[in-house]
């Protein structure tokens, strides 16, 4: 249970990296006039990211809840 | 003790309640949040806002540390570390209101329109102005969270609260990483 706790912490981690490489990445298309699917494209990947790791859509479909 | 677990059997069940009910609320206002999004292409197509780019890049920037710091309070009570939630939920506070000064203090500022300006000016101050009234209601959440949290009342085996009020910023910040690129970066001046 411990270790699993300190994963999470650790992929709270990599969670935010991968956020901040991707908002770089957006960033940079952005202001190089790239087209706008590649924007959409970096913009779902993200909320993926939150919305699976940090929200933990997944809790919500157990039958029993537990933190 | 034996009542003890009995009540954690009850708690946990309401839990599986209670997240179902909070994402049916985050699926509704994240309704508000896409017609917001199609209005801005609707009425704006191909033009985007003249906006300062740096500033969108640190308030978004910030939006984003912020969220990992409120994934970090949730993970800290769970490991039953109090002092680190209440630092880590103490840091996502500051972070959301930096960002409020960000976009309200500074954006709305620095916008050479104003919201009657037309449809540039209305889609802008529309969609940050609704977001930016987000971060605030999800500030005041964190706020009480902490003030709880300062009280001892939350536990490993209980923080819905918590979980909840983390849940509901990165929703806030989940509006932002689209209504970001809508803003600052597709389409030209």
């Amino acid at each position: 249970m411990k270790n699993g706790k300190i994963d999470e912490l650790r992929r709270g981690v990599l969670v935010f990296l991968g956020l901040a490489i991707l908002t770089v990445l957006e960033y940079y298309l952005g202001t190089h006039e790239a087209a706008a699917i590649f924007l959409w494209i970096v913009g779902l990947l993200k909320a993926a990211l939150v919305v699976i790791y940090f929200m933990h859509i997944g809790r919500v479909f157990r039958s029993e809840g537990e933190h | 003790m034996a009542t003890h677990e009995a009540t954690l059997t009850t708690y946990k069940q309401k839990l599986a309640n209670n997240r179902l009910g909070l994402w049916l609320f985050i699926l509704s206002d994240s309704f508000v949040f896409a017609a917001l999004l199609v209005t801005r292409f609707y009425l704006l197509g191909d033009k985007r806002p003249h906006l300062e780019q740096q500033l969108g890049l640190v308030v978004t920037s910030v939006l984003l540390i912020s969220s990992f710091f409120a994934n970090r309070a949730e993970v800290q009570i769970s490991q039953g570390n109090r002092r680190g939630f209440l630092t880590s939920i103490f840091i996502t506070m500051l972070l959301g209101i930096a960002f409020l000064v960000g976009v309200v203090g500074f954006e709305w500022r620095l916008a050479p329109f104003g919201p009657a300006d037309g449809a540039e000016g209305a889609v802008f101050f529309m969609m940050t102005g609704m977001h930016a009234f987000h971060v605030l209601t999800g500030v005041i959440f964190l706020f009480i969270v902490f003030r709880n949290g300062l009280k001892g009342h939350y536990s490993p085996e209980r923080h819905w609260a918590v979980e909840a009020a983390a849940n509901y910023w990165h929703f806030v910040d989940v509006v932002w990483i689209f209504f970001y690129p809508a803003l600052y970066l597709i389409g030209t001046l």
